[in-house]
């Protein structure tokens, strides 16, 4: 069971979008990531984060 | 994540299912991405306030610093993202098998978990700030500025010899040495406050969703103290008898310093499109 697919999706967009600001800064790359790309990397990591302690609970910690 | 192997993972198992070895490691990746991390923030101050100098001739900038290091945690992001989205973690918590790092081994489960810890969090997080870093020590750069042609007639202006407004003074002066437009509307910055970060990403949306009217017209009453920070106390400030006497209702951004001292850019007026000075003002810089 890939337990982790969409968050590592939404990741790797994220990763590029970011790549793309830091190579070619400017207004409509940093918009991309500001207002995209670090919305996206919160998502990643609260579903994440969601998972770990859905694992946890189950293994009664 | 879930996959249930509580009885199968070696060394030190407990009955929770989780090894110690599983935690330490987990523990310690954490450890090292927060050291990690910290290094990394004091390798970018060190280049930002050491005039970037490193050995004899070799110049490095923040923007160098951030490129690299952006780049190798995107790219790194990237590869062990495709890992975790095509990893089954029943599968691998069930294949009982070992990764051999050279140095250490751990099994297959702890090591497809410590991808994607990196994968979604840690590199994640290195990415952002760094790409954060890069916005606030962006803005202090004339050319930062100049990169919305909103603000072309301002910056232009300002490097115009024959102008008189108070930037352009500033400038052909050389009163500021670099980094002009930071050094007056220095709230934008790291050090700047929470109302001006929010007014900045307000520009920035409203400017790539060209939801804006020229003329552009500030919102937010400019802070007196911008001047004052390095006007303030001078012999040349002290010697007149208004700053002296305002000095209280200047701090405290009642009286605005520009009521007395001009136009600090182009008026409205002249920004506006089609007037006779739009077209200069709006050239691209080369």
């Amino acid at each position: 069971m890939r337990l982790l697919q969409w968050e590592a999706l939404c990741a790797i967009v994220a990763f590029a979008l970011t790549e793309t600001f830091i190579l070619v800064p400017g207004p409509y790359a940093m918009a991309l990531f500001t207002f995209i790309a670090q919305p996206l990397f919160a998502i990643v990591a609260i579903g994440y984060l969601r998972k770990v302690r859905a694992d946890l609970r189950k293994r009664g910690l | 994540m879930s996959a249930d192997n509580g009885s199968q993972d070696r060394d030190g198992e407990v009955a929770s299912g989780i090894s110690r070895r599983e935690v330490l490691l987990t523990v310690g990746g954490v450890a090292v991405a927060v050291v990690a991390g910290a290094a990394i923030w004091g390798g970018l101050e060190f280049y930002v306030n050491k005039q970037h100098a490193i050995g004899s001739g070799l110049n490095v900038t923040y923007r160098q610093v951030v490129m690299v290091l952006g780049t190798l945690a995107c790219v790194l992001g990237v590869i062990l993202s495709i890992r975790t989205a095509r990893t089954r973690f029943d599968d691998v918590g069930t294949a009982r098998k070992d990764v051999n790092f050279g140095v250490a081994r751990v099994p297959a489960l702890v090591f497809a978990r410590l991808v994607a810890l990196m994968a979604l969090i840690v590199l994640p997080a290195g990415a952002v700030f760094l790409a954060n870093y890069h916005t606030f020590e962006g803005v202090h750069e004339v050319r930062g500025c100049a990169s919305c042609h909103v603000m072309l007639p301002m910056v232009n202006d300002m490097r115009d010899p024959g102008s008189e407004t108070l930037a352009a003074l500033h400038y052909k002066n050389k009163w500021i040495a670099k980094d002009q437009c930071y050094h007056c509307h220095s709230d934008y910055g790291l050090g700047g406050g929470l109302e001006a970060k929010m007014t900045g990403f307000r520009h920035l949306a409203r400017y790539t969703t060209s939801t804006y009217q020229e003329p552009i017209k500030a919102r937010v009453k400019f802070d007196n103290n911008n001047c004052l920070t390095c006007h303030e106390g001078t012999p040349k400030w002290v010697a007149v008898e208004s700053h002296v006497e305002s000095h209280q209702e200047l701090a405290a951004n009642k009286m605005p310093c520009l009521d007395c001292h001009g136009e600090a850019h182009p008026t409205a007026a002249q920004r506006t499109p089609g007037s006779s000075d739009y077209s200069r003002l709006m050239e691209r810089m080369k």
